[in-house]
């Protein structure tokens, strides 16, 4: 008894501990937006909303959410239809075309972020749509799509597919049978998948670097180059709303689903 | 029914009246078209043409000579120092960062999968927040904690383990722990979403017949969940050989292959070399890949059948 105690307690100061170094940056990014000085130190000595006022006073950075927010809602639209419907299709019929798109689709999500940047800079400054908006779009894209995508196979999966066969025979069309039948019973995964797409997108760095120019670039791009000159707090202020927008989304995904399915469509 | 019909916006309709008379499997390979052809057009594509360009000369003042061909490019990356070098530190990160990884995941996965209630749930979340969370967040936050006058160095001085302060960030010790921040959602998850579909009566069974804890987890815990540490360790050591924000925010003299392929591709000359040591290192990374999915799969078969 004595050592499976000792166990128990070794178990639970291991996983606190983790749980700990988790959170622990995310913290460290919300309590130093609130630091006074112009430096960034943890904990901070004095507190102020400072830098929250000289947010709003600089356009730098209210420009790079507009292009955050053209860039989201864009991938968002793009990735969710050609998920929802190359899953319907997938669904359908699982021949050889789908065989050869579920890995396809998988694939990019396993190349380094910063191998598929160079790649799509070389194809785009190649092809004369570089540092456009659509580039970055199309680029996010390739990240969200496979995201909806598997959200949706697991949704179809679960879905009764004689209601389908069953709006057919009583003379229902393709589009009727799907708005009618099968739109009514997935629609929280297709929102969940496309809440994903949004988040996938606003978070993404690497391409939207590579992709992106003084007039298009997002918020994490220039959070990183205002980084790499010197260690601004006011980067803090906009980490803080971007953290903010994720615990929202996932509220938000938990609460049409369940953490734990949540969790799994993201692995 | 048929008044419904006219509700749907009339391109739309007309583009799916040919569909209506197609077969069932036709429709689907035209409902998979679209995701096709943009995987085709923005994935394969532009991974020819990076191959392509690889394979020109140089020119001066241009980006590369189009038409020509040539091994200039991969004979400057296998003979130039400055280019080697860096992929020999992206794979050491590599290695290092995915070993503690998937260590660390496993143990957290674990601990997830035994969790009940609110504190699954508040376990989950701090595995689903980070990964939804930029890169550029996750790293710099390390800095106020890591630095010579950071956080963790006040405790250190505080409780009398250090009589100085050490410079773990800028530093390796500081790109290690900020990659292994990055890549350790992803691989919690995927061990966790394996381990939530085994049964734990197999491991009370083990207990039962009398297996300590600690061996009931590694004779029976870790072979069942091999699947999902072969995808933790895959997806960890590919990002991380990748690494970017890490050594560029964390690092001091840690010049990684991202950092160099970047400036050079960058500043818009020799384009050539760039491209080459991008395709060098992608081959290098897939190789690598593939030796430890192997060598995982034959670890995983010998531990099953023991």
């Amino acid at each position: 008894m004595h050592r499976e105690a000792i166990e128990n307690a070794l178990f639970r100061a291991g996983y606190l501990a983790m749980l700990a170094f988790m959170l622990l940056p995310l913290v460290v990014v919300v309590v130093t937006s609130f630091e006074e000085s112009g430096q960034l130190l943890f904990p901070p000595e004095t507190y102020s909303l400072g830098h929250y006022r000289a947010f709003f006073a600089e356009t730098r950075w209210l420009s790079a959410f507009d292009n955050s927010l053209l860039v989201g809602v864009g991938t968002t639209v793009v990735a969710t239809t050609l998920g929802v419907t190359a899953a319907f299709g997938h669904e359908l019929d699982d021949g050889r075309a789908g065989q050869l798109l579920a890995p396809l689709v998988l694939v990019p999500l396993l190349i380094p972020p910063i191998i598929l940047g160079i790649s799509m800079r070389v194809y785009f400054v190649r092809v004369g749509m570089d540092a456009s908006y659509l580039s970055i779009i199309l680029a996010h894209t390739l990240w969200a799509t496979p995201l909806v995508y598997f959200v949706m196979r697991s949704v179809f999966s679960r879905f009764d597919w004689q209601l389908l066969d069953a709006a057919r025979d009583l003379g229902a069309g393709p589009i009727q049978s799907f708005v009618y039948a099968v739109l009514p019973n997935v629609k929280h995964g297709i929102f969940v998948g496309a809440l994903l797409a949004f988040i996938v997108s606003l978070q993404e760095f690497v391409m939207a670097l590579f992709l992106s120019n003084h007039s298009t670039q997002t918020i994490p791009v220039v959070a990183w180059k205002a980084l790499r000159q010197s260690l601004d707090p006011m980067v803090s202020v906009v980490s803080t709303f971007l953290i903010l927008i994720s615990v929202v989304g996932i509220v938000i995904a938990t609460i049409a689903t369940n953490i734990e399915w949540l969790s799994k469509q993201l692995s | 029914m048929t008044g419904t019909q006219s509700s749907l916006p009339a391109p739309v309709a007309r583009l799916w009246e040919p569909l209506l008379e197609r077969s069932r499997s036709k429709r689907a390979l035209l409902l998979m078209a679209p995701l096709l052809v943009f995987e085709l057009l923005l994935f394969v594509a532009p991974f020819l043409i990076l191959l392509r360009i690889s394979l020109m000369e140089g020119a001066p003042d241009l980006r590369y000579a189009a038409g020509t061909w040539s091994l200039d490019g991969y004979v400057e990356v296998f003979t130039n120092g400055v280019l080697l070098d860096p992929i020999i530190y992206s794979f050491k990160l590599g290695l290092a960062a995915t070993a503690i990884t998937v260590v660390i995941a496993l143990f957290y996965a674990y601990a997830i999968w035994r969790a009940e209630g609110a504190l699954k749930s508040a376990l989950l979340f701090s595995v689903v927040l980070p990964l939804l969370t930029t890169l550029v967040i996750k790293t710099y936050a390390f800095r106020p904690l890591l630095s010579p006058n950071g956080t963790l160095n006040d405790v250190l001085l505080t409780l009398n383990l250090v009589s100085e302060p050490i410079q773990f960030a800028p530093g390796t010790v500081g790109v290690l722990v900020g990659q292994i921040y990055i890549v350790l959602p992803y691989a919690v998850l995927a061990i966790y979403s394996v381990l939530s579909t085994m049964d734990w009566g197999l491991v009370e069974a083990a207990r039962d017949l009398g297996a300590s804890r600690p061996r009931s987890f590694v004779e029976v815990v870790v072979p069942q969940a091999m699947p999902g540490i072969l995808v933790a360790t895959v997806i960890s050591f590919a990002w991380s050989v990748g690494a970017y924000a890490a050594p560029g925010l964390l690092g001091s003299r840690d010049l990684a292959f991202a950092i160099e392929v970047e400036q050079r591709l960058l500043s818009n000359l020799d384009w050539e070399i760039a491209t080459a040591y991008s395709v060098v290192m992608l081959v290098l990374m897939l190789a690598s890949v593939a030796v430890l999915t192997v060598v995982l799969g034959r670890f995983g078969g010998e531990v099953e059948y023991a």
